[in-house]
């Protein structure tokens, strides 16, 4: 079973998004910071995707996908980050940081599936 | 109300128009794809536009309306009756809706919104995913069907060329994955790994990615849904996507049915599908690019030829959407020939102009009396100059009666399956013209008539069958030119008017004398009178108790008259007659005393000199014909004796022709036509008043009237003894 690594400070989002890929047949594990979700990829947890917020408060999610990236364990580790629409510099910044590549809030279950499909191994 | 707004209700209007016809035509050829696409492009303005001028409720029904139009148009649903006679009912529904806006409330009411929203619900039943998959399923059998016929099964795939980015791997992206997934849009026919990009394993960075491949995929995908594949790659790799062969068909064809609006080539590409945004931006780059290092006077590349040096797209799409572009440059130009003027405009020009011709008859007038020669030459070329000015802003005026007619095709086809009838409407003279402010005051007397005709007057099916006719009725529209007026004629060809049962109930409402007599037309005329009709029952159609004497009133209100002919068993026709213009005439101008009268000049056939002998008589025997005549000094009590010497005017009207007694005759005058005041509405006899040169008034005489009561009075004259000696009898 495939692990996706959750990153949002809103717990509805994180709720939302691990119901719909629970029912995919995903594994979840969530975290609700960048600076918390760093402390569980230093400790080596098993990851096959990251999705991660950009706004945050702390460490946001461009220096969480930069660090992230530093780490040899998940180099190759493909990273969606949810974005609005109208940020297009933030995405260009955030595929700069190492990103795969971005989900456009709000997105149905299939957008999300579908994508999640596009980039996981 | 804003000007965007009524420009928006105009359009809208025209619009709807068009997709009625379109819709009625539907059922005749559900196959008709042009027809079809008319529709969806006049349901989807309507809605673009709505929308620019902010009117939700509008844009709302109408994108509803749009799917259903688009899912047609894709051949996903199929034409049913039932079909086209919802989307009826969407348009009728749509007029309401631009009725609330005409009337700038801001929402509709209550019920209105119930009924669109009960629409909206029978429209969801087409758009449902339930009917998706059937539809869906029935296209792609067809396609197989065709795919095996044609033998194109193989050659007919995309062509994806792709040479991935070196940074793909380090942002967690996997060549692979995407392969994978395309592979989940479709059928992959072939994929060659080009390793071109591979340095020598020494140079090589195990990290960076050098791959490139060549994909043959087989897909009901759209361009920009393959693309949408390799967006988080596209900035860092080389991407070509290639539509197959019968895709550059439909790319040509989606062209060529693209609206008729202003647009650059690369917006036609990207519409059709051809092209993707991205592709075009990146076309579009490369030309700036290629332009600004050069001196700046030269011409850019064509986009059409950079884009196919780029390789993404054919050269045949760029050139059908080069040559759509100049045919729809042609169109535009012919339509800048066409200025909207607003109707006021016009009625103000057409009142100046009869001014116009008031004071050039005055200064015609002035010139003969001073006896100069050159002056008279002068003010004879001045007004022959407003008579053409006069004819020309007259025609501003005229429009063809067609678009009056067309409505009716939505009516009889409602009204025949209200009925259960088979009915066919023909229409004939549709290009006829006439003044605008009759065209739009002629159309309620024309639904009354045409109502009628299919209500009373076409049998049912079965009973024509029995009687030997054709099953389907017909009811004709017909209109004409003739003698300075203008005819308009329903005829039906159905039962025909009964004639024992109007005279029946004639009697049975006290209209005649049970003993009187009456000739066969004298009874079929019955029908004007006032609150006659014979209908058994009262149906929702005709026979609500506004009867035909309305019609009458209406049409005579446009200084017209309406007749019917009938023969029992074959049918009824109807014949209106207008005049042309409601402004100005050519009039012929007679005098009685000191007043003088005018009589319009497209009735008058001839005049002659009213012989001593028939000078106590009311007609005259002109070579061999009787003509009965009316005395205007007599009619109008006008004092004085009469002259020695009589002339008679003979006009004709409708067939008919009387003679009109006056004492002198004062020739042709051109005549502005003005409404008498309300004061004088009773008088029958006169239909309006005009300034003489002379700054004199001078009546105009309404012909049909005057000689209509003439023959009135002397049936009277007739009819009072025969009741007087049966009275003295018992």
């Amino acid at each position: 079973m495939k692990t996706i690594f959750l990153v949002d400070d809103s717990a509805t989002i994180l709720l939302s998004i691990s119901n719909i890929l629970a029912k995919a047949g995903y594994a979840t594990e969530k975290a609700a910071s960048g600076e918390e979700a760093m402390r569980k990829f230093q400790a080596g947890v098993k990851a096959d995707l990251l999705i991660t917020d950009l706004n945050m408060p702390g460490m946001n999610g461009i220096e969480l996908i930069k660090q992230v990236r530093k780490l040899p364990a998940y180099k190759f580790m493909p990273i969606l980050f949810l974005t609005t629409e109208s940020q297009q510099s933030r995405k260009l910044e955030a595929k700069a940081a190492g990103a795969s590549g971005w989900i456009v809030k709000p997105a149905t279950a299939d957008e999300l599936l579908n994508t999640i499909k596009l980039v996981l191994r | 109300m804003d000007e965007l707004t009524s420009v928006f209700i105009q359009e809208g209007r025209e619009q709807l128009q068009a997709m009625e016809a379109g819709l009625l035509e539907l059922e005749q050829r559900p196959d008709d794809h042009d027809n079809i696409n008319g529709i969806f492009r006049a349901a989807h303005t309507i809605k673009g536009a709505s929308g620019v001028i902010e009117c939700h409720f509008i844009e709302s029904f109408m994108h509803k309306v749009e799917n259903v139009l688009d899912r047609l148009r894709n051949g996903e649903i199929q034409v049913s009756g039932e079909l086209a006679g919802l989307l009826l009912r969407c348009c009728d529904h749509l007029g309401i809706l631009m009725d609330v806006l005409a009337a700038g409330i801001a929402e509709p009411a209550a019920e209105v919104s119930l009924a669109g929203d009960a629409l909206q619900g029978e429209l969801a039943a087409h758009t449902s995913d339930a009917t998706a998959t059937a539809g869906g399923s029935v296209v792609e059998a067809e396609a197989d069907v065709e795919a095996s016929g044609g033998g194109v099964v193989n050659t007919d795939s995309w062509h994806i060329s792709v040479r991935f980015g070196p940074h793909m791997l380090r942002g967690g992206m996997d060549p692979l994955s995407f392969l994978r997934f395309l592979a989940s849009l479709g059928e992959v026919l072939a994929m060659e790994t080009i390793p071109d990009a591979m340095p020598a394993a020494a140079e090589m960075d195990p990290e960076s990615c050098y791959l490139g491949f060549e994909i043959r995929l087989q897909t009901r995908s759209s361009k920009a849904d393959i693309e949408r594949v390799f967006d988080f790659c596209r900035d860092d790799c080389e991407l070509r996507i290639l539509p197959p062969n019968s895709k550059l068909a439909e790319y040509v064809k989606l062209i060529r049915e693209l609206p008729e609006d202003d647009m650059r080539l690369g917006e036609m590409l990207v519409r059709c599908g051809a092209l993707t945004q991205s592709e075009l931006d990146e076309g579009l780059l490369s030309q700036q690019q290629v332009r600004l290092p050069a001196d700046a006077v030269a011409p850019p590349q064509p986009l059409g030829e950079i884009l196919v040096e780029h390789k993404v797209v054919q050269k045949e799409v760029v050139d059908a959407a080069v040559s759509r572009q100049a045919q729809v440059h042609e169109k535009k130009a012919v339509e800048a020939r066409l200025i909207r003027v607003q109707a006021d405009k016009l009625d103000q020009l057409i009142d100046l102009v009869g001014e116009l011709v008031i004071a050039g008859a005055s200064a015609n007038l002035l010139a003969q009396r001073s006896g100069q020669g050159e002056l008279v030459e002068s003010t004879s070329i001045l007004s022959r100059l407003v008579e053409n000015i006069r004819d020309s802003a007259l025609q501003l005026r005229m429009v063809q009666i067609g678009e009056t007619f067309t409505r009716f095709n939505r009516v009889v086809r409602d009204v025949a399956k209200e009925l259960g009838k088979e009915i066919d409407l023909v229409i004939s003279g549709a290009e006829t013209e006439l003044d605008k402010s009759v065209v739009e005051k002629i159309g309620d007397p024309l639904m009354h008539l045409v109502r009628n005709s299919m209500d009373h007057g076409i049998e049912p099916g079965d009973v024509r069958e029995a009687r030997g006719k054709p099953r389907r009725g017909r009811v004709e529209l017909n209109a004409y030119h003739d003698s300075g007026s203008i005819v308009i004629e329903v005829v039906d060809d159905g039962a025909g008017l009964p004639r024992e049962k109007i005279l029946r109930k004639a009697i049975d409402k006290g209209l005649v004398q049970p003993n009187q007599t009456l000739s066969d037309q004298e009874i079929i005329n019955l029908i004007w009178e006032p609150g006659f009709s014979t209908a058994e029952q009262v149906t929702n159609l005709s026979g609500r108790g506004v009867g035909m004497d309305v019609v009458r009133r209406n049409i005579q209100g446009l200084r017209g008259s309406c007749e019917v002919a009938s023969v029992e068993g074959s049918g009824t026709t109807f014949t209106i007659r207008l005049p042309l213009t409601l402004a100005i005439i050519d009039g012929f101008l007679v005098g009685v005393g000191r007043a003088a009268y005018v009589i319009p000049l497209d009735m008058v056939i001839e005049c002659i000199e009213l012989k001593g002998n028939s000078a106590e008589r009311d007609f005259l025997n002109l070579r061999g014909e009787v003509l009965p005549f009316v005395r205007l000094r007599e009619m109008f009590e006008v004092d004085g004796e009469r002259p020695a010497r009589e002339n008679v005017v003979v006009v004709q009207y409708a067939g008919q022709k009387a003679g009109i007694v006056v004492d002198q005759l004062l020739g042709e005058f051109q005549t502005v036509i003005k409404p008498l005041s309300s004061i004088f509405r009773h008088l029958r006899g006169i239909g309006g008043s005009t300034i003489l040169g002379s700054g004199e008034v001078a009546l105009i005489l309404d012909v049909q009237t005057l000689v209509q009561r003439n023959a009135r009075r002397e049936e009277r004259d007739m009819n009072t003894p025969a009741m007087l000696r049966s009275t003295s009898q018992n």
